[in-house]
């Protein structure tokens, strides 16, 4: 365990890092010199006056070309303003390098030797030492073989792990000797420490370009967490306290803010905030990919911006002192909310903690607001600012600044919340007590929790558009209902088979309804199974089995293909329901009065993946239906709706589920259904069809959709 | 046009103070070599690198105090 903390690393990595630093400055003051030979080589006033001087002015010129382009001295130096930008990048796409360049790359590895004293295992390692060496080196080919072969042996996470300490450095040494001039102005910042990356050193694409499609003014609604939750929140104030709450409180979204009575009775308030939430790289929440990188590039972004509503909404009063702890992105917001004056007008923002986080280039805008950093050297998140373990300037002298290392190099293990927490707590005693002695006007009973969940935007209303409709209740043997059912997210697999033709019509026989779809002569027989995950009549699965018929009341036609596509509301062809099977109670009890039809009630297990099905119907010892396997390639297509016919105390019924979402369209599936043994209605149905065993010729695929499924509404058939 | 030579002379003046600068950065160099050969914490690479930049520090000095003379010579033409 290695602990850098205030004034800078202690041990013989030190001169390096001060050699380093020197070799910087003069990098920069050669570049200046650079720029100014360069004003002068294309000065249009030196050169209008050739005429009156000819030449001496072209003794001049010829001087400061030299100057500029001599391989001895100042190497490629053309540098600085319009001309000089367009030659220097001309120059980098050539390879040529100019003497300031050179010496920030010596500083550079510098760096590097520095970090190997505290690191040695990055020598030691003969693949990272040949990368190191050949990036060093500008020598492209076996840099690209060096790290070619560290991923073949040790995988992509191992390798970023292994290079973690050095990661800044390696990428901007890279960045400044290779030919690639987009990426010179961020390899310039991170060696020189002048600010954050401006850009990506590998491609050159510009960090900022990237971070401004992270839009939005932020929200914030309030948030009750669980009762296991609640319980697990820490009851009084401290720093393991409060990222232990940040632990419990997840990357789901959600941030803490809690009220705690000071010692001197004084009430303040601490907000904690976590890190990215993984999954899609932007999606409604703040604290997303794109999010995160806006956080630590901008002053500004949507996950500050939405701290900053929730904090308002909190009843914290004007004035009154705030401590804001954040983890990894949580640490680049909180940073962004502490530098952002007008924030820092309403409230007194005393302390930041970041934790994980790239905050190097982050000022607060109150100087008196006291500023905590812990960062583990193998954590790659926070040399996202380009400066890591071999950072040699001393970028805020002021904070608190804790970089350390310890045996677990695997990231983003070592980036976790419970790791720092726990190497804060078992291996970092002093930085503990610091940061907690700082943090003891917080350090009293908690009074208050309230949680929020942050969003890039105000989010739509529940359902909205889709299911913002008129609701109205009507009366069950089993209570109360609402209609028409909202499901808010759900997914569903429709299955298509092609079924004799003799044995759907003895099924239909006497319904009124009929004949049935025919495909080369065959009847059309769809399974069905929904999964509603979250609905207003709750949670519950649905399997269900119906023979696909024409409408009724005109005469059986070839545009009914183009009728089956049709929304619910204009479709006039649909399925008569022959079973159907439901696992909650409630759904099978309000079925037969709203819907017609009287589903058993059995135990339904429904996965569905891009690729394949798992449908079972009934359990382990009555397995009735099962249809597994391939679904094979989908085509996107949108979510279809459903017309079921069913028959209630004498009268035809007929019931709309209505979608929105994105389905698939899978038409070559090698997937099979399977009738169970058991003497369940609907394996004797199936067996009735011929189904069992039988592959669909076509199935329709939904992962997440919201439907609307009104009442049953009476037909007459006849 | 009066303005013209006193801006090469401008330029001239930026680029003796320059080449001084650049004189500096070699000396600088030196000491930075020399000390951390005394901590003992010179990497072995360090000598042979520093050296080619002491040496490139002082090809440029002369460099642009060669320009800065030139320039000289220039402003004073113009001027007549």
């Amino acid at each position: 365990m290695s602990v850098h903390a205030g004034d800078g690393p202690a041990s013989a990595a030190k001169p390096l890092r001060t050699a380093a630093r020197e070799l910087a400055e003069i990098g920069a003051a050669i570049q200046e010199t650079s720029a100014h030979a360069t004003a002068a080589l294309t000065d249009g006033a030196v050169l209008g006056a050739l005429v009156r001087a000819p030449a001496e002015g072209y003794r001049a010129q010829r001087a400061l070309l030299r100057a500029v382009t001599n391989r001895r001295g100042l190497g490629y130096a053309v540098a600085g303003g319009r001309l000089g930008g367009l030659a220097a990048r001309a120059g980098g796409m050539a390879g040529a390098e100019s003497l300031a360049v050179l010496i920030l790359a010596t500083s550079l590895r510098l760096r590097i030797a520095a970090v190997t004293e505290d690191h040695p295992e990055l020598v030691a390692d003969p693949l990272m030492g040949r990368l190191i060496e050949a990036v060093g080196a500008d020598r492209d080919i076996q840099s690209l073989r060096a790290l070619r072969a560290m991923l073949k042996d040790r995988g992509a996470v191992r390798t970023l792990s292994g290079l973690a300490p050095v990661f800044g450095e390696v990428l901007a040494l890279r960045a400044l000797l290779d030919e690639n001039p987009l990426n010179d102005t961020a390899a310039w910042l991170i060696a020189t420490g002048g600010g954050y990356a401006s850009a990506d050193p590998i491609t050159g694409v510009s960090n900022r370009a990237i971070a401004v499609l992270d839009t939005g003014e932020g929200a914030a609604r309030r948030l009750e967490l669980d009762t296991a939750e609640v319980a697990r929140l820490s009851s009084h104030g401290s720093l393991l306290g409060f990222l232990r709450n940040i632990g419990v409180v997840g990357t789901t979204g959600r941030v803490l803010i809690q009220s705690v009575t000071g010692p001197d009775g004084v009430a303040r308030h601490v907000v904690q905030v976590p890190g990215m939430r993984f999954g899609r790289p932007d999606n409604d929440s703040p604290q997303d990919l794109l999010g995160a990188f806006s956080s630590a590039v901008l002053d500004s972004g949507p996950y500050s911006r939405a701290l900053v509503k929730a904090i308002d909404d909190s009843g914290i009063p004007r004035g009154a002192e705030i401590a804001l702890i954040g983890h990894s992105a949580g640490g680049a917001a909180i940073m962004n909310l502490a530098q952002d004056p007008a924030f820092c007008a309403r409230y007194t923002v005393t302390h930041a903690v970041a934790i994980g986080s790239p905050v190097d280039f982050k000022r607060p805008a109150d100087p008196r607001t006291w500023v905590a950093s812990v960062t583990n050297q193998h954590d790659i998140i926070p040399t996202l600012d380009g400066q890591g373990a071999g950072g040699c300037f001393d970028l805020h002298p002021g904070w608190y600044v804790v970089d350390y290392f310890d045996a677990t190099h695997l990231f983003p293990v070592c980036h976790g919340i419970e790791h720092y927490t726990a190497n804060i707590a078992n291996d970092l005693p002093e930085a503990r007590d610091r940061i907690d002695h700082a943090l003891t006007p917080y350090r009293g009973p908690v009074t208050r929790s309230q949680a929020y969940l942050l969003f890039d935007r105000v989010p739509d209303p529940d359902g909205f558009p889709f299911l913002t409709v008129p609701t109205y209740r009507v009366a069950t043997p089993d209570g109360a209902l609402e209609l028409p059912v909202r499901c808010h997210d759900g997914g569903a697999l429709t299955a298509y088979f092609a079924v004799d033709a003799r044995a759907a019509a003895a099924l239909l026989e006497g319904t009124g309804l009929g004949p049935a779809v025919r495909v080369a002569g065959r009847a059309l027989v769809a399974v069905h199974a929904s999964w509603n995950r979250r609905t207003s009549l709750g949670a519950y699965r649905e399997v269900g089995l119906g023979i696909v018929v024409h409408d009724a009341w005109r005469p059986p036609s070839i545009r009914v293909w183009p009728d089956v596509a049709r929304s619910a509301r204009r479709r006039r062809s649909g399925s008569w329901l022959v079973g159907s099977v439901v696992d909650t109670e409630t759904v099978s009890a309000v079925a037969p009065e709203v819907w017609g039809y009287e589903p058993s009630l059995a135990d339904l297990d429904i996965e569905l993946t891009a690729r394949s099905v798992r449908i079972a119907a009934g359990g382990p010892e009555g397995r009735f239906l099962a249809l597994r396997g391939w679904l094979g390639p989908g085509i996107p297509a949108g979510a279809p709706d459903l017309v079921a016919y069913s028959r209630h105390e004498g009268t035809t019924l007929r019931s709309c589920v209505e979608t929105r979402g994105r389905g698939r369209v899978h038409p070559a599936p090698r997937a099979r259904l399977v009738a169970g043994p058991a003497a369940h209605p609907m394996a004797r149905h199936l067996r009735a069809l011929g189904l069992d065993g039988a592959r669909p010729l076509l199935c329709l695929s939904t992962f997440a959709h919201q439907t609307l499924r009104g009442a049953g509404v009476p037909v007459r058939t006849t | 046009m009066p303005a013209v030579p006193e801006a090469i002379a401008v330029h001239a003046g930026v680029l003796r103070s320059d080449a001084l600068v650049l004189a500096d950065c070699a000396e600088r160099l030196r000491e930075i070599e020399a000390r951390l050969d005394a901590d003992g914490a010179a990497p072995q690479w360090l000598r042979d690198t520093v050296n080619a930049h002491i040496a490139a520090c002082l090809t440029a000095s002369a460099d642009l105090d060669e320009a800065a003379t030139r320039l000289d010579v220039y402003a004073g033409r113009a001027r007549r």
